[in-house]
């Protein structure tokens, strides 16, 4: 049935790692970028300001209600006009990779959801810790840094996991756009090889092998963020398995 | 360049596209996720039942169509399986051969295998004293399953829920690549054509925001609806961890 050499396998082999390393710069780049700007819109929007409040729900809205295709694709086709017109003649010289736009896109959609997510947690504090943090007059950068958001971390952990691994899902998207990542290299090795099912199968175990792995890491992360913590009895039933 | 990156005229013009490409959005979220109910309740009581060989392979299910990206399951049945010999001489030609059968198969096993375990989730939230006063009093099982424990497990389960239709709706933007002209293919051929990055993108933006949100009120009345006899309209919760409540709201649930 099948009609694949052994160095024609070989070939599409390393095709697909340099593929497979692609999707996971990206992949990594782009949830480390929805992390740390989720991070700080989640403190950010927490603050009085009526106008940065509405700014916020006006952000969340649009990029919880819009495919993360959309977003790729505005910033891939419009990056360009749209640096332009922030930075001027200078702007207008940059040129959007795929990689770019893809890392750009997803972070900014995905720290949307991290940034639900800090809120959420930071709220759910005991009002407590920053008034002890207050009285004790640490400075807020070392409040936040020592007292809060290590907390927070731990509060947010299990949403973070689901953003990790909806993310991981979304990524392949990139190659739309034409990176040539991983589902890229796939398509073109199941195009010339005309063996579309065992690449595609593979590419997906790939995925999945990778989501399995990251989430034994994170139960392993969790158990050790809650050891001051006394064991919640009851989980989110949703997730309860892993 | 004007001050507006849309372009108002163009906007207008290709309105008619737009709407037929939402139309078949619409299409493609509805029947899938008619389809991938209808088989995540089978796949789900396999996966809870405690015989292995029933739970194993619905678990294999899961774990496959949930962990797999969805563009990949579409490539692996639009391409994939036009391969097996015995497949494009069978009946099921007519599903498999058209982008639009492929595309609804790959989106509703997709929606199917999140659903078994938002099911899951649900039914297992259920209060197991609740099951058993029901056997108690003598219930039947069919009874009890359907009178009791599926009403409470869609109240509880109402927020996964529209989670997982918002992020299919989302997830339905990249069947073009199997050649469907859907609301975001129309939005890439106006691009194609008239090299303006804004305005049809934009446009499209608008329309889905609208579908998903509509979605998402729909969803706010059906729970307020379910609710009604609760005193005040407090949203049912899955039983989480404390002071996680408010963050499942939008991320769809995972493992």
């Amino acid at each position: 049935m099948t009609n694949l050499s052994l160095a024609d396998l070989a070939g599409y082999l390393r095709q697909l790692g340099e593929g497979a390393l692609i999707t996971l710069e990206l992949f990594l780049a782009s949830f480390t970028l929805a992390f740390v700007l989720g991070v700080l819109i989640g403190v950010a929007t927490l603050s009085r300001n009526r106008i940065i409040r509405a700014a916020w729900r006006v952000y969340a809205s649009i990029f919880m209600g819009v495919p993360s295709l959309l977003v790729i694709f505005l910033i891939f086709y419009g990056g360009s006009a749209m640096l332009a017109a922030v930075l001027g003649e200078f702007g207008a010289r940059i040129d959007i990779s795929p990689f770019g736009a893809g890392v750009a896109a997803l972070g900014i959609v995905y720290a949307a959801y991290v940034a639900e997510l800090v809120r959420g947690a930071i709220e759910n504090l005991p009002k407590g810790q920053f008034e002890g943090a207050r009285a004790l007059a640490i400075p807020p950068f070392i409040m936040w840094g020592r007292v809060i958001l290590p907390q927070v971390m731990r509060l947010a952990l299990p949403g973070l996991v689901n953003v990790w691994s909806f993310m991981l899902k979304e990524t392949p998207l990139v190659s739309l756009a034409g990176l040539q990542d991983l589902v890229a290299a796939a398509k073109i090795a199941a195009g010339a090889t005309k063996e579309p099912f065992i690449f595609f199968i593979a590419t997906a175990l790939v995925f999945i092998a990778f989501s399995a792995a990251s989430l034994w890491l994170a139960n392993r992360l969790e158990t050790r963020l809650d050891r001051g913590q006394r064991r919640a009895p009851v989980r989110s039933p949703a997730r309860a398995e892993a | 360049m004007n001050a507006l990156p849309i372009d108002p005229a163009l906007a207008w013009e290709s309105l008619p596209a737009l709407f037929d490409g939402l139309g078949v959005t619409v299409f493609l979220t509805v029947l899938p996720l008619l389809i991938g109910l209808a088989l995540a309740f089978p796949i789900c009581f396999a996966r809870m039942s405690p015989r292995r060989a029933l739970a194993l392979p619905a678990e294999i299910f899961v774990v496959f169509f949930r962990g797999a990206p969805l563009l990949i399951l579409l490539y692996l049945v639009y391409y994939g399986l036009g391969q097996i010999e015995a497949l494009r001489n069978g009946p099921f030609w007519i599903v498999f051969g058209s982008p639009f059968g492929c595309a609804i198969v790959a989106l509703s096993l997709n929606h199917a295998a999140y659903m078994v375990e938002v099911l899951r989730g649900s039914l297992l939230a259920v209060p197991h004293g609740i099951v058993e006063a029901s056997e108690a009093l003598g219930i039947t099982r069919r009874n009890i399953f359907l009178w009791v424990r599926m009403p409470l497990a869609l109240r509880y389960g109402l927020k996964a829920y529209q989670n997982e239709v918002v992020s299919f709706v989302k997830g339905t933007a990249i069947v073009s690549v199997v050649t469907i002209t859907d609301l975001m293919a129309v939005a890439n051929s106006i691009f194609e054509q008239t090299y303006d990055p804004f305005t049809p993108i934009l446009c499209a933006a608008a329309f889905y925001w609208a579908f998903v949100n509509l979605i998402r009120v729909g969803f706010t009345f059906w729970g307020r609806w379910l609710g009604r006899h609760t005193a005040e309209d407090a949203p049912v919760a899955l039983p989480g961890r404390q002071g996680l409540g408010g963050l499942a709201g939008r991320v769809k649930v995972t493992p």
